[in-house]
Formats: C-alpha cells, sequence, structure tokens
C-alpha cells in the first residue's frame, strides 16, 4: 500500500494540496487534509462544480456536516461509485478513502502525458520556443531609456538592432602565385600595413554583416562548382583546369556573339552616324586584338569579358593628356575653351573621316576578295589547259613511229597491270594483320568506353548517396538535439523505471499467486471427489451388509443383536460426521467474523463513535444557543 | 600628377597608396584632413583619381611589371617601385573590384539586403492569428543613388516572390 500513497501523494502535490513532507500514508491524513485534497482534485476535474467548494473545513459544526454533504455530491457527480457520504469526510477511515482518493487521481487530466504524446514537430518546438521568449520578456519591466541594464536593452530599444550593410573584407592570404618573391612581398604588405578585420570597416556594426557576407559568398561559390563540377564537370571528362579553359571560350565566343549581333543592326541603321556604334565598333576591334591575351586568365566567369568594356574606357580617360602648369585663371579657362572647342571640331572631323574611310575599307575589301576570287579561279583555268596541252604535245610526237608505238604501250600497260595486281596482293597481305590489330584496339577501346562510363555512373551514383546520407546525418542530429532538449524539459521527480519495475513485481507476484489459487481449487475438487467416492462406497457396503445382517437376523438370535449394533453404529457415524461438518462452517463463521472485526477496528470506529457523540453534543449545544438567539430575538 | 606623390617619404606614401586600394575596393578611402599640408584640395582630388585610374588601369589590362614601370616614367624610381608593389600585393582585390564594377553595369542594382522574420501573434480583429511575415528591405543602387525598398510579405507572397526568382536565375544558367 506504501507504493500506493506514494504516488496519490505525489498527484495530489502537483494539484496542489499542500501536503507536509511527514506524511507519507493515506493513514496519516486528517479531516482538513481529505477535505483540502479532495477539493483541489475537483476543482482540476471539473472547475465548475468545484468553484462552489471552500479548500478548508469551517469551525461550525452543522457547517462541517453541510461541507461534507455537499462534497460526497459533487464526488458522486464526477462518477465515483463507491459508499460516500459527509461522514467519508469527517469521520474518516482508511480504505475507503484511498478508494475516493484513487478515483479521484484517475480521473484528473492527463496534460502532460498528452503533450509529450503529441508528435513534436519542428514548428511545436518554435511556437513553444517563441511563446516562453515572450513570457519572458513580458515578466521583465519596462525601464525607463537611462535605466535600462544591457539585459534590457536587447528587447526594449530597437536602436540596438543594426541593418545588414556588408562591406568587402580581407581576410585570408592568397596564396596562389607560386612564386616566391611575390609571396614574400605580400607577407610584407599582411606583416605592416593589412590591418585585423575589426579595423578593416568604417562601421563597427557592420562587422558581423561583412563576416557573414564573405563567408556566404566564399560558401555558395564553393557550392555551385562542386554541382556543377558534379553534374556536367564529371561527364566530359576533363580535369577542372581544362574545363573551366573550355567553358570560359566558349562564353567569350558568346558574349562576342551577342555584342556584335547588338551591333550589326545599330551600324546599318545609322552608317556613320552617332558616336556610340562607332565606339562599339571599336571596341569589337579591341575584342579581337585582346583574345589572345585574356587566354591567359585561368579563371573565368562571364564577366571577364565585359570587363574590357570597362577598362577600355578607363584607359582612354588616363592616356588624355593632363592639363599642366598654371596660369591666370581667366585667360587658361579662354584659351582651353578655344582648345576643347578647335580639338571637338577636329575630333568629329576625324571621326567623320574615320567613319567615311572605315566604309571605304569595307567596299574596298569586299571588292578585294571578289577580285581574289576571279583571280585563282582564272589560274585553276590556266593550269588545267597547260595539262591537257601538254598530253597533246605528246600523242603529236609519238604518231609517226604508231604501230611501235602501240605494241610498246600495250607491253607497258600489261607490266603496269601485273604490277598493280602483285602490289593488291602486297596490300592485302599488310592490310590483314593491320586490320585485325585495328579491330582489337577498337573493341579494348569500346570496352574501356564501357568501363569508363560505368565508373561514372558509379561515382555519380556514390556521391547522390554521399549527399543523401549527409542529410540524413543532419536531419538525425537535429532530431537528436530536440529530443535531448525535450528530455531535459520533462519532469525529473517522477522515476518512471521504478514504477514499472514496481507494477512488473506486482504482475509476477500477482501471476504467481493466481498459479498457488489454480493449484488450490484443483486440490480442493479432488478432496471432494474422494470424499463422494467414500461416502457412495460406505452407503453401498453399508446396503450390503444391512440386507445380509437382516436376512440372518430373523434365523439368528445373536445375529439380530448385531444388527442392532450395527444400525447403531451407523448411526453415530452419520452423527460424527454431521458434527464435524457443523464443526469446519462453524469455524470458517469464525474466521470471517474476526476478519470483520478487524475491518471494524481498522475503521476506528470506538475514536469515531467518541467524535460523532461529541459532534452531536457540539451541534445540541449551537441549537440551543441558536434557540436562545432565538427566543431572545 | 603621380609625381607629386615625391613630396611624401615611401613608407607614408606605401600607406597612402594602401588606403587608396581599400576605397577603390569599396571600403574606407584616404581622408583629406591627414593630408592637407602636402596638397591643395585640387592637387589632392586629382591625385586620388589619377591613382585610382592608374590602379585600375594596371590590374585591368593585366600589364606586366615592365608595362606598369613605363607608365611610370616620370616618378622617382623608389617610389614607382613602392606603387608596383602596391598593385602586385592587391592585384587580386582590385580585380574583384573591378569584376564588381562591370556586373553592376545596370542602371539599379543590389547593393544590399535585409530580411527580418515576424510573427504575428494577434491583428485588431482577429485575436489568434498566428502568421508568419517576411519583411524584407532591399538596398538598391540606382544610377549612384542609394534607394531602400521595404516590403512586407506573407507566406504566399514570398513564395510568388521566390519563384520569380527562381525563374530569373534559370535565365541566368541558361546564359552560362
Amino acid at each position: 500500500m506504501e507504493e500506493v500513497d506514494k504516488i496519490l501523494i505525489h498527484a495530489l502535490k502537483q494539484v496542489g494540496t499542500e501536503v507536509s513532507e511527514e506524511i507519507d500514508s493515506v493513514r496519516q491524513f486528517s479531516s482538513e487534509l481529505i477535505v483540502q485534497a479532495v477539493v483541489r482534485c475537483i476543482q482540476v476535474i471539473d472547475p465548475g462544480l468545484g468553484s462552489s467548494l471552500p479548500t478548508s473545513l469551517p469551525p461550525g459544526m452543522s457547517a462541517r456536516f453541510r461541507v461534507g454533504m455537499s462534497l460526497a455530491q459533487a464526488c458522486q457527480e464526477i462518477g465515483y461509485k463507491g459508499e460516500i457520504g459527509y461522514q467519508t469526510f469527517l469521520y474518516s477511515n482508511e480504505p475507503e478513502i484511498r478508494s475516493l482518493l484513487m478515483c479521484l487521481v484517475e480521473k484528473l487530466p492527463r496534460e502532460g502525458a498528452e503533450t509529450s504524446d503529441q508528435p513534436t514537430g519542428k514548428s511545436v518546438v518554435l511556437q513553444r520556443g517563441i511563446a516562453a521568449a515572450i513570457k519572458a520578456q513580458l515578466a521583465v519591466p519596462w525601464l525607463p531609456t537611462h535605466c535600462r541594464l544591457p539585459l534590457n536593452i536587447e528587447t526594449q530599444s530597437p536602436e540596438a538592432l543594426h541593418s545588414f550593410h556588408a562591406q568587402p573584407l580581407r581576410l585570408s592570404p592568397f596564396t596562389k602565385g607560386p612564386e616566391k618573391k611575390q609571396l614574400k612581398v605580400k607577407k610584407n604588405y599582411q606583416r605592416d600595413i593589412l590591418p585585423p578585420v575589426t579595423a578593416q570597416l568604417s562601421f563597427h556594426t557592420s562587422l558581423m554583416a561583412s563576416l557573414l557576407e564573405k563567408h556566404t559568398d566564399e560558401l555558395s561559390a564553393a557550392q555551385e562548382w562542386d554541382n556543377e563540377w558534379n553534374s556536367q564537370g564529371l561527364l566530359s571528362r576533363l580535369t577542372p583546369k581544362e574545363y573551366r579553359s573550355r567553358k570560359l571560350t566558349r562564353l567569350r565566343k558568346r558574349v562576342k556573339e551577342q555584342l556584335r549581333a547588338a551591333e550589326v543592326p545599330a551600324s546599318e541603321s545609322a552608317f556613320g552616324g552617332s558616336r556610340s556604334n562607332t565606339d562599339l565598333f571599336e571596341l569589337l576591334q579591341t575584342f579581337k586584338g585582346s583574345a589572345l591575351s585574356d587566354l591567359i586568365l585561368t579563371k573565368g566567369t562571364h564577366f571577364t569579358h565585359t570587363k574590357k568594356f570597362t577598362f577600355e574606357q578607363e584607359s582612354a580617360s588616363v592616356t588624355n593628356p593632363i592639363p599642366s602648369g598654371h596660369q591666370s585663371e581667366s585667360d587658361i579657362q579662354d584659351r582651353q575653351q578655344m582648345e576643347l572647342a578647335a580639338l571637338q571640331h577636329q575630333f568629329q572631323q576625324l571621326c567623320s573621316d574615320g567613319d567615311q574611310l572605315t566604309a571605304d575599307m569595307k567596299h574596298i575589301s569586299v571588292t578585294n576578295t571578289q577580285m581574289l576570287n576571279e583571280l585563282k579561279q582564272s589560274e585553276l583555268g590556266i593550269s588545267e589547259k597547260e595539262n591537257k596541252m601538254q598530253v597533246k604535245k605528246k600523242t603529236i610526237g609519238l604518231l609517226p613511229d604508231a604501230d611501235d608505238n602501240l605494241l610498246k604501250l600495250q607491253v607497258l600497260v600489261e607490266a603496269s597491270t601485273k604490277r598493280l595486281v602483285n602490289l593488291a596482293s602486297q596490300w592485302e597481305k599488310h592490310r590483314a594483320p593491320h586490320m585485325d590489330e585495328y579491330r582489337t584496339l577498337k573493341e579494348i577501346c569500346s570496352n574501356h568506353d564501357l568501363e569508363s562510363s560505368r565508373m561514372m555512373s558509379e561515382i555519380r551514383s556514390l556521391h547522390d548517396k554521399i549527399r543523401i546520407s549527409t542529410e540524413e546525418a543532419r536531419k538525425k542530429e537535429e532530431m537528436y538535439k530536440q529530443l535531448v532538449t525535450e528530455l531535459e524539459n520533462l519532469p525529473q521527480d517522477v522515476s518512471r523505471s521504478a514504477y514499472t519495475q514496481r507494477i512488473l513485481e506486482i504482475v509476477s507476484n500477482i501471476k504467481k499467486q493466481k498459479e498457488e489459487i489454480t493449484k488450490i481449487l484443483s486440490d480442493t475438487k479432488e478432496l471432494q471427489k474422494e470424499i463422494n467416492n467414500l461416502t457412495g462406497k460406505l452407503d453401498r457396503t453399508f446396503a450390503v451388509t444391512d440386507e445380509l445382517v437382516f436376512k440372518d437376523a430373523k434365523k439368528d438370535e445373536s445375529v439380530r443383536k448385531s444388527y442392532k449394533y450395527l444400525a447403531a453404529l451407523h448411526e453415530s457415524c452419520n452423527q460424527l460426521i454431521q458434527t464435524i461438518e457443523e464443526t469446519g462452517t462453524i469455524l470458517r463463521e469464525i474466521r470471517d467474523l474476526e476478519e470483520q472485526i478487524e475491518t471494524e477496528n481498522g475503521n476506528k470506529t470506538v475514536s469515531n463513535l467518541e467524535r460523532i457523540l461529541d459532534d452531536y453534543k457540539c451541534i445540541r449545544h449551537e441549537n440551543s444557543a441558536l434557540a436562545a438567539k432565538v427566543r431572545e430575538g | 600628377m603621380v609625381a607629386s606623390l615625391s613630396r611624401l617619404p615611401v613608407p607614408d606614401c606605401l600607406k597612402l597608396c594602401h588606403k587608396v586600394v581599400d576605397g577603390l575596393c569599396g571600403r574606407e578611402p584616404p581622408r583629406r584632413a591627414d593630408y592637407s599640408a602636402t596638397w591643395s584640395l585640387e592637387e589632392w582630388l586629382e591625385l586620388l583619381s589619377t591613382l585610382t585610374a592608374f590602379f585600375r588601369l594596371a590590374v585591368g589590362s593585366n600589364s606586366s611589371d615592365e608595362e606598369v614601370l613605363a607608365g611610370l616614367r616620370d616618378v622617382v624610381s623608389s617610389h614607382s617601385e613602392m606603387l608596383l608593389s602596391v598593385v602586385r600585393d592587391r592585384e587580386e582585390e582590385i580585380h574583384r573590384a573591378l569584376l564588381d564594377r562591370t556586373n553592376c553595369i545596370s542602371s539599379t542594382t543590389l547593393q544590399d539586403f535585409d530580411w527580418q522574420l515576424k510573427l504575428a501573434l494577434s491583428s485588431d480583429k482577429i485575436s489568434s492569428l498566428h502568421t508568419p511575415l517576411l519583411s524584407l528591405s532591399l538596398d538598391l543602387r540606382e544610377n549612384g543613388d542609394l534607394r531602400p525598398v521595404t516590403m512586407e510579405m506573407n507566406r504566399e507572397e514570398l513564395n510568388t516572390l521566390i519563384t520569380s526568382l527562381e525563374a530569373a536565375n534559370k535565365v541566368v544558367l541558361q546564359l552560362k
């Protein structure tokens, strides 16, 4: 019973009953405590019902009686099926109180259990966290600006929050340059001049933002490259460097095409017109010129191409002659104006000249290529005609000695055919092994190809697997963290394992008891059977002996006597059995009565009776006092 | 104009040049108050612009040491050496800054962005709302001027924004 009492007391404490530390069983509960516990339980189970109940017993006896009655009614309404009345509370006995309290505790709503059973998603945890934070912030009192501690500034003064502004930072040394001299110079710079990261910024507040920005920048660049390399780079079967340079040239070509496409219609619509077109044309010229030097860049983005565009303007502005020397200002200004006008005029003229010249150039170059083509064609025709002429010349030279020459020619032809056949056979001889070799090599190559593609697919699947497993690991880690925090948040005062162990022990005990009971039951059944058997046997033997002796008794006097004895014996034996049975029932009754006495003793009947008598006297006293008051009134 | 650098000794000059590069890369440029004794305002501005232009040209055109030195013929040799060392030291940074400049070729570019996630618990009409709201603030540079743009979005609006941004990213990827 101690375990049960502990659980009950723990539950009652959680509900809000003030149970002192010394009390560790229901036996020690006073009436006051019982009333308080019951009322608290009812208030939690059914707030509407419990709100009208007082949590402590009033001093007046009749008022106490009334409280007991209402409490009993409330308990019945909640669903307690046992016997209950005012006496349960005022003149308590242990088992009744225990069963009542157990019933009430079972009916308590299990908030904790329900919430912990809920699926604890991320959003739930987040919402709970938000709720807790808001609660904490609401608990902090508002303070005027000057009295704020650093603790409150975070939540109460919005100026402490800075907006996110990032500035470029220089962090790690660029260790790409392989030359030692350069490294040394850089080291000098890093040692002597480069300020620490915290001093690099003009606003101290943007330090965190800048650091974060730099980090994400580098991270995203690395990730993008990783993705691209895994998806396309690996398939192209090139080294990273080769892949990059190939991409660079491809992009450059694209940009060139785009620029050209944009430039052509513009130049056609306003040929030699506005400045911007010629600018673009010049730009294209520079592009062609600088394409080779650009190839030196190992790292390429699509900006590299447009970069030229910007720097071109830069260089123009730098190479402009910078005015030097100082004279009287108005003079200088006038002269500058003049000069500027003259120069502009000259410049415009030059521009138009240049445009015209470029147009002329185009025209001339087109005609030039045409002419060149014509020239080539005519040259071809000439060489063909020369060949023909030579053949004809030879035939004319051979004509006089026709027959001889014919014969010679035939011989020559035969010899050449023979040689041809010979050569063909030789060629075949050479060709066959080469062909075989070629075929085997081809096969090997295709095998290699197959294998490499298989390896590629394997690599890709491995990459996928790696990604998936890292994701999984991350998820599980998060889940683990969440669960750990939840575990820490859970109330630790009730040791669940002890309870479960107790429950298991109790269950095993009950099992054992059940086994014993069944054993005893079977024993008693066997005994009953045996008794029945014996009584049957006895009856039958008696009947047989009775008959035999009765038959003989008619003839013999002595036998008649013995028959009488037999009858007497039988009767006394019957009597004996009956008495034994009676003693058994009486013993059982005695045991029952003893048990009843014990329970009655447990109910503190005597003390309760005394208390009832006292209370009765009290009530009578109160009644008489009231009657006296009425009479006086 | 770079020649007037020789009014300062080499170590001070080195510091100044690094400061100029800092300004070029988007950090704090050198302050005139520190050098007001050496140069007049006009000279100062001119010096700054020529120095920046020099650095940009040197890194942008990928010129070799000789080419850089050839452009500094009118400067004292110790100073030109110093300028060269600055160029070599900060090459990567200047390169990156130039790329950024080219990247921002369009009229309006995104300079910075910041976001805050807010949870609206209730409104004047609904007691329990529990709606997450995202306030996104963009710092746009429009023809050289900063223009802040702030907007607040609920979940659906944010989704539309993200899908449109993803579509834009797809176009960029196709260009690659």
